[in-house]
């Protein structure tokens, strides 16, 4: 029994594929357009979406323990719901950035042919847990409140770091021949 | 009267395909296919005479032409690997780890099985056959889940290709995983069903592969090495932006 549900299994999933394949749209994901598009999303974050401090004033809790010690029921009942709404859009632009991220990444690696295949594994279930870890962070918050989960904003982030820290290392070798140069053109100023 | 049915169209789009393909010259380009597809014409075509004028044979003789095509089947795979993913070094290289590992346990299974155990009865030969269709099922799943993953593009002749061999795959897996478990009892709905599904493969990739549709490569405007190399410097510097920051906010 526990072999036919094995290979009943096995037959489910590549139903499931085809199943998609059918379904799938057409349109060249990878294209120059959607590569274009995934840089402006770059672009966009380089500038600096979410600059550190504002990160800090949003969960900060010294803010809440003023408004509540200083000011009347409904200021702290507005201020809890501006703070709840700053909060949810703060996530929401972090889901944003880690897919750009994954978006690019995977448009990239997919034509260079140094492509590290358990690297590439491991990024893409740190993106996958990255993207469920702001799914539900966007829930707590929804439901508790900006201040409801002050670790497990440290921990969202601490695992974004990480993700980025592999995509880091995935993508360094596509460099090595600019980092080549880089480094000759710094050795020749070194020597002027 | 209702298998020789099966059979026979089987045998006749098989032709059709085959003539098809010499019209629209889409042999040299899809050499691996048409292996395949002879092979399994010709296999059909022994299967039935023999069927014909010494039915006591016919035992003997299926299972080796089955395994024949099966190996021969391995050529889909490779036609998706040469055409699909040619343009993607990255997941072409992927795609060929895992095939190689999913080809050399074919291999293993087909050379060393038979040597391991000489007296192989019906039963074992099903068992057999169902563990490397189920290779190819996991091979082929795989394959699809990469295409899915960096979003590669697939022209219409290589979906009906995937989309035809996998159904067939899908439904002789399901069909020979229940006849391990139930026995002879489903011996005759298994002979129905798997060259009824087989004639609709056959459809499916006559359709598919009426005419030669290219598979759409990455636009050649973009200069992507260069483009690439811009973006990586970039992304780095944004990945090191956004490693102070959520550092800072882990902190905060």
């Amino acid at each position: 029994m526990i072999q036919l549900i094995f290979f009943l299994s096995i037959g489910a999933l590549l139903f499931a594929s085809l199943f998609f394949l059918a379904r799938r749209n057409s349109r060249p994901e990878g294209s120059s357009g959607a590569l274009i598009e995934a840089r402006q999303a770059l672009v966009a974050l380089q500038a600096g979406l979410l600059p550190a401090e504002l990160v800090h004033r949003i969960f900060a809790n010294e803010d809440w323990e003023f408004v509540r010690s200083e000011a009347p029921a409904k200021v702290r009942e507005l201020f809890m719901e501006e703070r709840k709404k700053v909060a949810l859009l703060w996530v929401e632009q972090v889901r944003t950035q880690i897919r750009s991220l994954r978006r690019f990444h995977r448009g990239s690696a997919r034509s260079y042919a140094r492509l590290n295949p358990r690297l590439e594994m491991e990024l893409a279930l740190s993106f996958a847990w990255l993207m469920s870890a702001c799914r539900l962070l966007q829930l707590v918050v929804y439901v508790g409140g900006p201040y409801a989960a002050p670790r497990m904003v440290g921990a969202m982030a601490n695992a974004a770091s990480r993700a980025c820290k592999i995509s880091e290392q995935s993508l360094a070798f596509l460099n090595a021949a600019q980092l080549g140069i880089l480094s000759s053109g710094s050795t020749g100023q070194a020597a002027s | 009267m209702w298998r020789w049915l099966v059979e026979g169209a089987g045998i006749a789009v098989e032709l059709s395909l085959l003539v098809r393909a010499l019209r629209v010259r889409l042999v040299p380009r899809y050499y691996f296919f048409y292996t395949y597809i002879t092979s399994v014409m010709i296999g059909s075509a022994i299967l039935m005479t023999i069927l014909l004028r010494m039915p006591a044979l016919y035992q003997k003789w299926y299972w080796p032409l089955q395994l024949a095509t099966l190996v021969t089947g391995y050529g889909i795979l490779l036609e998706i690997l040469n055409h699909v993913l040619a343009p993607y070094p990255g997941a072409e290289r992927f795609a060929r780890i895992s095939g190689l590992v999913a080809f050399g346990a074919i291999l293993c299974f087909a050379m060393i099985a038979p040597r391991v155990i000489p007296q192989l009865s019906p039963g074992t030969v099903i068992e057999f056959e169902r563990d490397l269709r189920s290779v190819q099922a996991l091979f082929i799943f795989g394959l699809l889940a990469l295409i899915f993953y960096y979003g590669i593009p697939i022209g219409k002749n290589m979906k009906g290709m995937v989309f035809g061999y996998g159904l067939y795959i899908f439904t002789i897996l399901v069909s020979l995983a229940l006849r391990s478990f139930a026995g002879a009892s489903f011996t005759t709905i298994w002979s129905v069903v798997q060259p009824m599904t087989f004639d609709v493969s056959l459809v499916i990739w006559l359709v598919a592969l009426w005419s030669y549709c290219p598979n759409p490569v990455p636009s050649p405007t973009i200069h992507l090495e260069e483009d690439y190399e811009a973006l990586v410097t970039r992304t780095k510097s944004v990945i090191g932006h956004i490693r102070t920051y959520l550092g800072k906010a882990a902190r905060a």
